[in-house]
Order: C-alpha cells, then sequence, then structure tokens
C-alpha cells in the first residue's frame, strides 16, 4: 500500500499541532517541563519521518492537492484549507521538520537551568511553530498562507520574548513583531487586490490563469509589490530587517530555528512559490534583486563591526536572505530557493554552534570568548564546519548554492547588484573568519569562563550529549550536502560563466586570508584596519542609523497619530459625552428648583394642570 | 323669574365655590385653613353630584354623594390629626415652613 | 310657580359671601364659623334639588363633624402654642389669578354647553332610592367605606397618641 505525499505532509502538519493541542490544554503535562518537551519532540520527529517519507515520494514533476471547503460561497468556494504537497514543499517540509527536531532536543540541554513551568511554555511555543511553519510551507492557497504566515509571526514574538523580565527581550519581541506587521500589512493588500483581480485565493487556480494570459498585466505590478513588502517583513530584507539582529534577545535555539533556517526564510519561499505571478512584472523582480543585493552588502558591513556572536550571525542571516531574494529578483527562483535549504542546514549548524559556546561561556561576546578550540573540540569543528559552508568554500554546503546565486544574478543582467554580492561574499568570508579566529582561537582570556549556566569553576567543557548530536548531525549533512552537489551538478536554469567559480572560492578565501592576517598572524592591524574604513565602521556601529529613523518615525508618525487620535478621544469623543453629562446636570439642577417642598405650590401646579386641560379641551378647532 | 333653577345654575355656583375654594388653599399660610378651603372644594363637588344626578334622574349621584360626604369627613379627621402631629415635631402649623421635600 | 327660584337666589348669596369669608377672615376660628354657613347654605342647596337626605347628611357630617373637628383642632394648637393663632395670606394676587383663571376656564366650559332639559319628575322617594341602592348595588363599596372608616379612626388615634 502506498500513501501519497500529500497525506503524508498533512500528517507532518497535524502532529505537532497535536502536539501543541495537548500541551496547551493539559496544565500539568506542560508545567512538567522536561515531559512536556519528549511530547514536543516526538511531535516533531513524527513529522520529521512523515516528511521525509512525503519527500521519498515525490517525483519531481509530482503534485498531491488535498482541499477541504473553508469559506462556502454561492458557486463553489471562497477560500479552500488543505495542503499542497510538491517537489518545493515537500523538500522545505523536510527542513522544517529536521531542525524543528534538532533544534528542539538541543534545547533540552541548552535551556537546562530553566524552571520547568518556563520550560513547558517554551516547548509549547516550539511545537506551534512547527506546526505554524509546516502550515506556510504547504498551504495550497494565499489565504490560508497569510493564517499561518501570522502565526508564525506569532511565534516568534512569542519565543524573542520567552525571557519577558528582560526589558531588552520584551522590547525586540514587539519591535519583530511591529516591523514584520508593517510588512504583512503589504501582504495581506496585495492578497486581497490579487483575489480582487482573479477571483480565487488559490495558487493553482491563479498559475491557471497566468498560464491562459488571463490575468491582466496591467497594474500588476502593485499586486506584486505588495506581495514582496510581506517577503520583505519576514525575510529581513532592507529597509525592514532592523528587527532581525534584535530578535537574538531570544534563546540562541529559537534563533536557529525561527530567525536563521526557517521563519525568515518564509518570505523567499512565497517568492518561490509565486516567482510565475512575479515573472509578469519584471520591475518590481529587478527592485526585488537591487534591494536583495543592497541588504546582502549592507548587512555583511555591520556583521564585520558586530562584537556579539549571535548578532554577527544574524547580520550574517540577513546579508544571506539578500542573496536568496537577489536570485529570485534575477528570475531563476531555483538558485535562491537552494540556497535557502543549504542556508538552513548551515546556518542552524552555527546558531546552535554559538549557543554551546555561549552555554559554555555565559557570554555572547566574542572577545570574552578567546581560545576555545581547546576548550570546547567538538563546537570548534562544527562551528568551523559551518563557517566554511557559509563562506562558500567547496566541498561544503553553501558553495554550490552560493555560486548558482551569482551566476543567476549575472545571467540576470543585474550587474551591479552581482558586484555588491560578490563583495558580501568577501565580507561574510571575512567576518565569519574573523569570529573563529577571536573567538576559537586567540587566546584564552582570564574572565571567559563561568557564568549564568552554572560552569563556573574554570573549567570549560563541550556541550552534552543533547547539544553535541544535534550539531554533528548538521555537520555531516553540511558537508554532505557540500559533497553530494560538487558530485551531482543539477541542470541549471542558465549558463554561468567560466571564471564564475575561481572568482567565487577567490574572494572566499580573499576574506578568509585577510581575516587571519589581521585576527590571528597580526600582520595587519585591526586598529588600522578600522581606520582606514573609519567612516563606513562609524556608520556600521549605528547601523547605518536605520534603527533611529525607524524610532524617528514611529515618534512621529505613530506617536502623532495616536496623540491626534487621543485628542479627538478626549475633546471631542469624551467631549460629547461630558457635555451631555453637563447638560443633564444642569437641567436636573435647574429643574430641581420647581420642587420648593411647599404644599401650595404643587397646588399651583395642579391648577395651572387643570387650566391647560380646560384650554385643550375648549380649543377651537 | 323661570319656574325652577336650570342645571347650568347650579354648575356656576359650584364653580365659583370652587374657585374661591381653591383660592384660599393657595393663599393660606395656616394648615388649617388650606383645609377649609379643600373643603369649600369638595363642598362645591357635591353640589355638582346632586344637580347632575337630579337633572338626570338617577340616584347614583345622590349615592356618591353620601360617599363623598363621608369620605371628606374621614380624610378632614385624618388631616386634621396630622395638622396636630406636624406641629408637635416642627412646632409650627405654616406651611411655608413645612418644605422637607425641597429639591 | 314656585319658591325655588328665589331660595336658590338667596341661598347663592348666602354660599358665596360665606365661602369668601372663609378665605379672606383674618381669625382662624371666625373662618371655621363661616365655614358652618357655607356647608349649611350647601344643605339648602340640596333641598331646593329634593334631596332631602343628603342635606340631613350635609348637616351632621359636615356642619357638625367637620367643624367640630376643626375646632378641636385649633382649641389643641393654640394651647399647645399658648398663643392666640392669627392667620395670614400669601401670594393674594397669585392666588386671584388662578383661581380667577380657574373660574373662568370651567364657567366657559358650562356656559357653551348646550342648555339641559327640565328636571324630571320625582318617581318615588329619594331616600328609598339612595337606601336601597346603598344596600344592593353598592354594598360594596358601603363596606370599603366602612373599613375606610376604621383605618381613618386608627390612624387619628396613631397620629394624636401621646408623646411616648
Amino acid at each position: 500500500m502506498t500513501v501519497d505525499p500529500g497525506t503524508l505532509a498533512a500528517i507532518a502538519l497535524l502532529l505537532p499541532a497535536a502536539s501543541f493541542l495537548l500541551l496547551a490544554v493539559a496544565y500539568p503535562l506542560r508545567r512538567s517541563g522536561r515531559v512536556a518537551g519528549l511530547v514536543s519532540i516526538l511531535g516533531a520527529a513524527g513529522a520529521l519521518a512523515a516528511a521525509l517519507g512525503a519527500w521519498a515520494r515525490q517525483t519531481p514533476e509530482g503534485m498531491t492537492r488535498i482541499a477541504y471547503e473553508w469559506i462556502p460561497q454561492e458557486a463553489g468556494s471562497l477560500a479552500t484549507v488543505g495542503v499542497l504537497a510538491d517537489a518545493d514543499s515537500t523538500i522545505m517540509l523536510v527542513l522544517v521538520a529536521l531542525v524543528s527536531l534538532l533544534v528542539q532536543v538541543y534545547s533540552l540541554g541548552y535551556l537546562d537551568a530553566e524552571p520547568r513551568p518556563a520550560l513547558g511554555r517554551y516547548y509549547t511555543y516550539q511545537s506551534l511553530f512547527a506546526f505554524s511553519m509546516m502550515g506556510v510551507v504547504l498551504a495550497p492557497g494565499f489565504l490560508q498562507l497569510f493564517v499561518f504566515w501570522e502565526l508564525v509571526g506569532l511565534c516568534s514574538y512569542l519565543l524573542i520574548g520567552y525571557w519577558y523580565e528582560r526589558p531588552e527581550a520584551a522590547r525586540a519581541a514587539v519591535k519583530a513583531f511591529w516591523i514584520t506587521k508593517a510588512g504583512d500589512m503589504g501582504l495581506l493588500i496585495g492578497i486581497v487586490l490579487l483575489w480582487y483581480r482573479a477571483g480565487t485565493f488559490d495558487y493553482l487556480e491563479i498559475y491557471d490563469l497566468v498560464r491562459a494570459g488571463q490575468l491582466s498585466v496591467a497594474g500588476l505590478g502593485l499586486v506584486t509589490f505588495c506581495l514582496y513588502l510581506g517577503a520583505m517583513g519576514k525575510s529581513a530584507q532592507f529597509p525592514l530587517h532592523v528587527w532581525l539582529p534584535d530578535a537574538m534577545e531570544g534563546p540562541t535555539p529559537v534563533s536557529a530555528l525561527i530567525h536563521a533556517a526557517t521563519m525568515v526564510t518564509a518570505g523567499v519561499y512565497l517568492l518561490r512559490r509565486t516567482i510565475w505571478l512575479f515573472a509578469l512584472t519584471p520591475d518590481v523582480l529587478h527592485l526585488i534583486g537591487w534591494i536583495g543585493a543592497f541588504t546582502a552588502l549592507l548587512a555583511a558591513v555591520l556583521a564585520c563591526v558586530q562584537s556579539d556572536i549571535k548578532r554577527v550571525l544574524a547580520y550574517s542571516t540577513v546579508s544571506q536572505l539578500g542573496y536568496m531574494m537577489s536570485a529570485m529578483g534575477a528570475g531563476f527562483a531555483a538558485a535562491g530557493f537552494l540556497h535557502l535549504l543549504t542556508h538552513g542546514v548551515f546556518k542552524a549548524l552555527l546558531f546552535l554552534g554559538a549557543g554551546a559556546a555561549i552555554h559554555a561561556t555565559g557570554t555572547n561576546d566574542i572577545y570574552r570568548m578567546g581560545g576555545l578550540r581547546r576548550a570546547l573540540p567538538q563546537t570548534h569543528i562544527v562551528f568551523v564546519v559551518g563557517t566554511l559552508s557559509l563562506a562558500g568554500i567547496p566541498l561544503f554546503g553553501g558553495f554550490y548554492s552560493k555560486e548558482e546565486i551569482l551566476g543567476a544574478v549575472w545571467s540576470g543582467r543585474l550587474v551591479w547588484p552581482f558586484w555588491m554580492l560578490v563583495v558580501a561574499a568577501f565580507l561574510t568570508a571575512f567576518y565569519m573568519f574573523r569570529v573563529v579566529f577571536i573567538a576559537f582561537w586567540g587566546e584564552r582570556r582570564a574572565d571567559s569562563h563561568g557564568g549564568p549556566h552554572g560552569h563556573g569553576g574554570g573549567h570549560l567543557h563541550d556541550a552534552p550529549a543533547v547539544m553535541s548530536v544535534p550539531l554533528w548531525i548538521l555537520a555531516v549533512l553540511s558537508v554532505g550536502i557540500g559533497i553530494y552537489f560538487v558530485r551531482h551538478h543539477g541542470e541549471p536554469e542558465f549558463t554561468a560563466p567560466g571564471w564564475l567559480t575561481p572568482l567565487a572560492v577567490g574572494v572566499a578565501v580573499g576574506g578568509i586570508v585577510l581575516a587571519w592576517l589581521t585576527y590571528q598572524a597580526r600582520v595587519v592591524s585591526a586598529d588600522d584596519l578600522a581606520r582606514a574604513f573609519a567612516p563606513i565602521r562609524r556608520a556600521a556601529q549605528a547601523r547605518f542609523w536605520l534603527d533611529d529613523l525607524f524610532e524617528g518615525l514611529y515618534r512621529g508618525a505613530l506617536l502623532g497619530l495616536s496623540r491626534l487620535v487621543g485628542w479627538v478621544d478626549r475633546y471631542i469623543v469624551d467631549g460629547l459625552v461630558n457635555m451631555f453629562s453637563a447638560w443633564t446636570l444642569m437641567w436636573g439642577d435647574r429643574l430641581r428648583r420647581i420642587q420648593s417642598g411647599l404644599p401650595q405650590d404643587y397646588v399651583y401646579g395642579l391648577a395651572v394642570g387643570l387650566l391647560l386641560l380646560l384650554i385643550w379641551v375648549q380649543w377651537p378647532r | 323669574m323661570p319656574t325652577s333653577m336650570p342645571l347650568q345654575a347650579y354648575l356656576v355656583l359650584a364653580a365659583v365655590l370652587f374657585a374661591i375654594g381653591l383660592f384660599g388653599v393657595v393663599t393660606r399660610r395656616n394648615t388649617i385653613g388650606i383645609l377649609l378651603g379643600i373643603e369649600l372644594m369638595l363642598n362645591s363637588v357635591n353640589i355638582n353630584l346632586v344637580a347632575f344626578a337630579r337633572f338626570a334622574g338617577d340616584t347614583a349621584g345622590l349615592v356618591f354623594t353620601v360617599f363623598t360626604i363621608s369620605i371628606t369627613v374621614a380624610e378632614v379627621a385624618l388631616g386634621l390629626a396630622l395638622v396636630i402631629l406636624i406641629f408637635r415635631v416642627r412646632r409650627t402649623v405654616v406651611a411655608d415652613h413645612l418644605d422637607l421635600l425641597q429639591g | 310657580m314656585s319658591l325655588e327660584p328665589i331660595a336658590f337666589g338667596v341661598l347663592s348669596v348666602v354660599l358665596v359671601a360665606s365661602a369668601l369669608a372663609v378665605v379672606l377672615t383674618k381669625n382662624l376660628f371666625h373662618s371655621v364659623l363661616w365655614l358652618a354657613l357655607a356647608l349649611t347654605g350647601t344643605a339648602g342647596i340640596f333641598l331646593t334639588l329634593d334631596a332631602e337626605f343628603l342635606a340631613a347628611v350635609q348637616l351632621l357630617l359636615y356642619a357638625g363633624g367637620v367643624v367640630t373637628i376643626a375646632v378641636f383642632a385649633i382649641v389643641v394648637t393654640e394651647r399647645l402654642v399658648g398663643d392666640r393663632i392669627t392667620q395670614t395670606s400669601r401670594q393674594l394676587t397669585n392666588g386671584f389669578v388662578i383661581a380667577a383663571a380657574v373660574l373662568v376656564g370651567v364657567l366657559s366650559f358650562v356656559l357653551r354647553a348646550p342648555q339641559s332639559g327640565p328636571r324630571p319628575p320625582i318617581a318615588e322617594d329619594l331616600t328609598r332610592a339612595i337606601g336601597e341602592s346603598v344596600l344592593t348595588r353598592y354594598v360594596l363599596p358601603f363596606e370599603l367605606l366602612a373599613l375606610l372608616f376604621l383605618a381613618a379612626l386608627l390612624g387619628a388615634i396613631y397620629f394624636a397618641r401621646p408623646d411616648d
């Protein structure tokens, strides 16, 4: 008996939902901490098994669609709910399930010092996130996509603010929520506009319309731009990237899962799903390509001046998302999607490795780590593997997909974005090896041991097995992917120039060499380097003043609007109410005087009433 | 000189008495005086009742007059008892001083 | 020809005059006496309407009962005050205006109504008719009246009880 991929994908989707519901409803289970974690891990493991099954059964051209009526209307249904399993969604499903599972297992070790109820809450959120992210992946239409899109945003908010007692974490959570919501408004508007034109939310139906040429292209640019705004917010594209570095206030496994491997790639994935729609509007695609490349370069520059290891990785994520987006913008979605998958693996590896270092030393600051190579040999190896993957060294995970992107952008005739990406690739290698040389090589700092995780006493050691096993799995996968692509070159949609591979490898090695010269051999003084690029450095340290700009906008526009609304509420809405109550009081006070309490005055009243009656009766008619 | 007075003559007489009683009720300061005015007004109503009954040839009006007279007497008895009670409590029978119900 | 119009005229003059005296005289005690005269005059009016029984009731209950109670009240309050109660009037103009307005309203209504027919002949003894009505058709109100008297009696006693 064969089960079709759609059913397996639906099972993968519903397993985390079941574990979430169980944890959310069963109060004692949730409060039990590690037991709740096991429930969630079981859900994720089942989801991974189902996802792998779906992927294995999936043929490259096959497509399974399960749809149930959701919103009925007179003819047919307005919206359906279900799953759409094809080659892209099943491989993405495997990535989400895999990273979810590994991160959840890893969290058992990383968050071992958490109180039980908090840990249970963490795993409840994790299950909800796995469900939501798979919903995004499998959604067969825009409306269902939007629902899950918002759900992952909610999970992101909840998990960034997991340590909600810390003001920075709470602020970061709100900031992430706000900024992605700004993009989501665009997405919602785009979805509604598209529905207005196409009359359906369903990908396949819209695809058929596009194929048949029945979707009018005039004015479609606005629709695709609005959709892109949603992707921009989620996938941290300039200028909406500012939330992602702050999102590092969440636990490191959360950063690995949500803010590196899965959720932030939802925007890229959305473009991958609907690239045929964007292809109708080349102007918007060009814009996407340019913004992607600019984001990649900007974030790479920013990453060079960070001393917080997680922030370096966060900017690196922004930068890599820019890569993916610019491949989309060049019109070669497959290249961007491939980088999404490989990046998901090695960036999760990097984050989890950084988490292991943070867990051991109790600090995020690379200058306070130092010399971890000897203290944490395993962590060191996997981190270097991840770094080499990210830098794009042959035989490692990121090499092939990154080169694909460069080739795609070049073939898409985006010349300037191409050179921006090349510079970004150089910087990527540089800043990543800067971290490696400072934190893992170098000399050991006196104050680099002991920390909030209770590993004090001067002895640093590698993470326990629950943490190191996921790291090794990811490391092996990173290398495996790299070797796989050396042996199997896929059929590219374009022909890359022959000088591309030497160039890509060259800039990567160049970046590594510069980092080695600066931070390890100290041939080049870091201070001289800093002086040479002083203006850029200062700007980067101020995050190019973008946060200040947003803050100013927030202060000016939003608070201004709030003040206006507050004024209206206070003086017009409340004013009306107060006016009526004041009138009531005033007239009550005046009418009160009629009640003199003197009996004879009431007799006057009676007599006047009698007179009025007499006049009324005798009134000439 | 007519052989007998018409109904209107009685009604006019009653109206005049009623107006005089009303005048007394609204102008007297003493509560007993007010009660006397009320008596006059009720009296005029009785005249009306009897006159209508006589001219309509129906005894119901007469019976009701018996009732009103009786009820009036009871009311006066209670009213004057109240006056005495008020006087005992407030030391006054002047209606102007009895303004506890003032708004 | 009968004496009725003449009697009505005389009684009217007496009634109006005594009523005016009731509301205008300064001496409260005199007021009560004038009221007694007015009530007696009303009894006379009842006689001209062939209601002898009501005239008797009027004299007994009103002129007798009410006046007696009023005199008692005056005497009691005067004794409590320890001084003679003089009574004054207030807002004479206002009172006159409102009373005159009501009078005009009622009179215009009465005088504009169509002239009534002559009074019908008396079929039987009115006193007997009243007595039969009270004990047959109006027996329930009559009994209720008895109850009311009882309540009034108790209430008056309760109000007028000496201080505890």
